[in-house]
């Protein structure tokens, strides 16, 4: 038996990797595909726990957490289209408009 | 040392791999292309997990259409070629990598200092209760999660609406 | 003769009817000020006359009224008024409240105005004199452009004199107090693009606003005590007012709740409830008990009693112009003539006089009080009468001459002689403003020449101006029959006859003394008289000729003296009393001081003797003041234009010199009290104000905001990743606190 903390700390790990990225990579498209990593972190404890309680609700949230999943990337990968089509590069160190 | 452990152990530690590699490659491609066996590998510790809808839902959602969108948009932008320097290392970015760390150091000890709860579901109740498959999720969601099933599905044709809009160069 | 007294003791209006109406008598003027201020330039100076005199005619008419209601006898019971903090009444008195003003837990004040004899001549004295200088400055006043303003004011001051008189309690007068405070800065500083007029105003103005202090002070400690009194008190105190003792406590109390601590009818029944020694109070509090608790604790009821009042005496000092207060009043002359006629002659002087005259059953609980009052208004006016030998100026002449009669005033009511205290308040109104208006009358036909060396003669080209300020100066000066002789000398006998328990010695002294200032005002009014209206013109003069006043000026001036003359049928002893006759005043005034004739009686501190002058007495004063007169003449007429072109004695020069420059009291105010107090202003204003508070507090806060600001301003960077940095940093921080608090 794999005592569930095991999977826990997996989906740390991986939650956390994926955190790293979103805040060092420059590619908006690669700090996407972090974000991405980070959901699924959250799925694997959402199923961790659902094994341990012996309640499925947690495999219905993932279930929906994949659907909103997909529904952010296209419209994130939209976004992304359109802004490179203004600015000619998705490297986020260039896109300063909030600045004061 | 049974089976399960081993392939725990192995699945994790190719999951991480590849996890490592999607934030510390140089191309769009090979993040993007790591990020695919990243989820393959996370399907087979669903499988573990005795959830085996999701992990197919995965597998064919996530690796099979995301992935897909992801490397169209890559390769429309034509960011295949690798970009030469790394990230510049600013304050900003140095203070978010330790906060990652930390945010790791934290949960690990958080987890680890969970109180450990007996097993009680075991699997023989899990396959006489029919756990993960398809045809007891299914109940379920066109049961009690009716609402939000058919939210999803509206969430879904919104998408698909906006990003037809954001992403036309002429509305 | 019966049919004319039940004339005069059945008033035409029933009074508790009229009790109501009360009000009017200050509106109506309040409403004249405030339509001649506003529309006057646009009503035009005609109009503006006819509203401001008909305003105060109106309010006399009804001043008339309500004397006369004071007065009413029906079937052998006089009017009466309900006392709301005892179970008798309040006889030949009528009042009307008019709902609380503001209260604050047991303090409360209410709108209550009261009428009772002493008002009463006061009100018609106020309305009477002001209606005749109302008359008369339409015609002084004809050729200023401001006249608007000048009515307006005029008429304001009126209001609030009437305020103060009708008032019930401390702090209603004291509304009037300021009234007539602000009233007389208006209109001495009229002319204010004088400069040295203005400050006039304003010297006037700050000189009664440390009277006023003291007088508020006064009030805070008045309150306190009526609150340890009301905590203290037993039954042994109200057994003292006859009746049932627990009605009377009840009644008392409730008369608090309803009326406040400062109602003067409130103080007055405190006031018989409180005896002098522990063993004449069968167990209550006297004026020798402690007071328990609170801010006061452990001082007597007697020695708070003694220091409130000495306050209010420099409060009254500040107000009627006495020591060391006074040095307002001869610059007051800056303003109109009419002006210090109506009030620095008539009536806003007399303010202080009336408030001890109110406040007289408190006084003679303290006879270390009254005999500072006495000591203070006789060393006044001494010193004032002194000053007077040496101005040359006309007003300046009467302005230390009313200096000088108030202090005779503070002296009556400081030995217990209020009667003729008031009676010679309310002739002095009368020759005092006859005097003022005549010299207005005098500078107006001189072309406003008021030195008096530089006139002369005037009696025979203005002869009204001359006859009635002839009878005026033999008012004042005290001379056979005329009334102020009458009126002064009673204060002189009172003075002499009435004795201070532990102040004995104040009784002789201060007689003696007083009949010396009586001979320096024979001496100096006649010294003003023969030099402005008798012997030849001076050379200097402005005018070669002088012209007689319209009658809108001698037509008052005519009343004024006619009522010098017949205001000494107050001061006979026609009357029937408890030991023979009775002056008509005392007679008249006696339900005013009824209790603080009973309470000196009980108490043995004060003994007020009742006698009448002997015609001895009579003979004295009478010789004192002709003597000096002569002398006057003598020195005046005879003896310094005799000696014309011959250098007077070195030590005769520089005596003059100093009377002439007011013996210095102002020098030596402005060198001890004025520039300390400017030097410490100015530090305050250069280190306080300037830097501490506007530099560092305030610009410094500016600063340091700006500062912090633009060093912020470089964390909006506009890079995402940066802000979801800090995001993260937060939730690191969340984590690790929701970790330690489970660990726990």
């Amino acid at each position: 038996m794999v005592p569930i903390s095991y999977y826990l700390i997996l989906a740390a790990a991986l939650f956390c990797i994926g955190m790293f990225g979103v805040l060092i990579r420059r590619n908006a498209l690669v700090v996407f595909m972090c974000v991405e990593l980070m959901l699924n972190a959250a799925n694997l404890t959402f199923l961790a726990f659902a094994k341990q309680n012996g309640d499925f609700t947690g495999h219905v949230s993932a279930f929906f957490v994949i659907a909103v999943a997909a529904a952010e990337a296209s419209i994130g990968l939209a976004i992304v289209i359109a802004v490179f089509r203004s600015r000619g590069t998705v490297n986020i160190d260039e896109m300063r408009t909030m600045k004061h | 040392m049974n089976v399960e452990l081993v392939l725990f152990g192995a699945f994790a530690l190719l999951t991480l791999l590849s996890a490592g590699l999607v934030i510390f490659a140089k191309n769009a491609i090979s993040s993007a292309m790591a990020l695919v066996a990243t989820f393959f590998f996370l399907a087979g510790i669903y499988v573990l997990l005795w959830a085996h809808t999701v992990a197919v839902l995965q597998v064919l959602v996530y690796a099979g259409a995301i992935m897909v969108l992801f490397l169209f948009v890559i390769m429309l932008l034509n960011l295949g070629e690798s970009t030469a320097t790394g990230p510049r290392l600013t304050l900003s970015r140095i203070a978010g990598g330790a906060a990652a760390a930390g945010l790791l150091v934290v949960l690990v000890v958080s987890i680890w200092k969970m109180p450990v709860r007996a097993e009680t579901f075991t699997g023989p109740q899990a396959i006489a209760s029919g756990f993960g498959t398809l045809a007891v999720i299914g109940q379920t969601i066109f049961t009690k999660w009716l609402l939000p099933f058919e939210a999803v599905s509206l969430l879904l044709l919104v998408a698909m609406v906006g990003a037809v809009v954001v992403a036309k160069s002429r509305i | 003769m019966d049919a004319l007294k039940q004339f005069f003791m059945t008033a035409p209006v029933d009074p508790t009817v009229f009790a109501q109406s009360l009000w009017l008598i200050i509106a109506l003027p309040l409403l004249g000020a405030f339509v001649c201020g506003v529309f006057g330039k646009m009503l035009g100076r005609a109009n503006v006359h006819l509203i401001a005199c008909a305003a105060v005619a109106g309010s006399f008419f009804l001043s008339v009224l309500a004397f006369w209601s004071v007065s009413h006898v029906q079937g052998g019971v006089p009017v009466s008024t309900e006392n709301p903090f005892s179970a008798g009444v309040i006889r030949y008195a009528i009042s009307a409240d008019y709902g609380t003003w503001f209260s604050a837990g047991t303090f409360r004040v209410n709108y209550g105005l009261m009428v009772d004899h002493l008002s009463g001549i006061l009100l018609l004295v106020i309305t009477g004199v002001g209606f005749l200088i109302h008359l008369y400055s339409t015609s002084y006043m004809e050729h200023d452009e401001a006249y608007w303003r000048y009515f307006a004011y005029l008429n304001l001051f009126v209001a609030a004199m009437l305020t103060l008189v009708l008032a019930d309690s401390l702090v209603l007068l004291f509304v009037g107090w300021e009234g007539v405070g602000m009233a007389s800065y208006l209109l001495i500083g009229f002319w204010y693009s004088d400069t040295a007029k203005a400050w006039a105003g304003r010297k006037a103005f700050v000189t009664n606003r440390i009277g006023d202090f003291a007088f508020l002070i006064g009030s805070f400690l008045v309150v306190l005590l009526v609150g340890a009194f009301n905590a203290q008190a037993t039954s042994g105190n109200f057994a003292q007012l006859g009746g049932n003792t627990e009605a009377a406590q009840v009644r008392f109390r409730e008369g608090l709740q309803q009326r406040g601590p400062l109602s003067f009818r409130g103080l007055e029944v405190m006031a018989n409830a409180l005896p002098a020694t522990a063993d004449a109070a069968q167990g209550g509090v006297s004026l020798q008990s402690t007071i328990a608790e609170g801010p006061l604790a452990g001082r007597t009821f007697g020695g708070v009693l003694t220091v409130a009042l000495l306050l209010f005496l420099l409060g009254a000092a500040g107000k009627s112009a006495q020591f060391p207060l006074y040095v307002w009043l001869p610059d007051a002359m800056a303003g109109p003539t009419p002006v210090s006629a109506l009030i620095h002659a008539a009536t806003m002087v007399t303010a202080g006089v009336y408030l001890f005259s109110r406040m007289s059953f408190l006084l003679v609980m303290s006879p270390t009080a009254m005999v500072t009052i006495a000591i203070i208004g006789t060393f006044t006016s001494l010193v004032a009468a002194l000053i007077a030998f040496a101005q040359d100026d006309i007003k300046k002449v009467l302005a230390y001459s009313t200096v000088s009669q108030l202090g005779i005033m503070f002296m009556g009511v400081g030995m217990g002689i209020f009667w003729a205290a008031v009676l010679h308040l309310v002739t002095h109104a009368f020759f005092k403003a006859c005097l003022f208006l005549g010299a207005g009358s005098v500078m107006h036909g001189n072309a406003d020449e008021t030195d008096i060396k530089k006139l002369g003669g005037v009696r025979r080209e203005m002869p009204w101006t001359w006859a009635t300020f002839l009878i005026a100066t033999l008012a004042i000066t005290g001379i056979v029959p005329l009334s102020g002789f009458f009126s002064k000398d009673a204060i002189f006998h009172g003075v002499h006859h009435n004795h201070l328990h532990g102040y004995e010695w104040a009784s002789n002294a201060l007689y003696y003394v007083g009949l010396l200032i009586a001979a320096c005002t024979a001496f100096y009014m006649s010294r003003l008289y023969l030099l402005t209206f008798e012997g030849k013109r001076s050379a200097e003069a402005k005018v070669a000729h002088a012209h007689e006043s319209s009658w809108y000026m001698t037509l008052p001036l005519v009343v004024l003296a006619v009522l010098s003359v017949v205001a000494l049928v107050y001061a006979l002893p026609l009357m029937p009393g408890r030991n023979g006759p009775q002056p008509v005043m005392e007679n008249f005034l006696g339900p005013v001081f009824a209790s603080a004739e009973r309470i000196a009686a009980r108490g043995k501190l004060v003994e007020l003797d009742h006698s009448v002058p002997t015609l001895g007495n009579y003979l004295v004063a009478w010789l004192v003041v002709v003597a000096s007169g002569a002398f006057a003449a003598f020195m005046y007429m005879k003896f310094f234009p005799s000696r014309a072109g011959q250098p007077a004695p070195a030590f005769a020069r520089s005596a003059r010199r100093f009377a002439q420059n007011k013996f210095y009291v102002d020098e030596a105010y402005e060198f001890l009290v004025i520039r300390p107090v400017k030097n410490v202003s100015a530090i305050l204003y250069k280190l306080v104000d300037t830097v501490l508070i506007d530099t560092v507090a305030v610009r410094g806060t500016a600063w340091v905001t700006a500062r912090v600001g633009s060093a912020l301003r470089y964390v909006q960077t506009g890079d995402a990743q940066a802000y979801a940095a800090v995001m993260a940093l937060a939730l690191l921080g969340g984590a690790v606190y929701a970790l330690i608090q489970v660990l726990q």
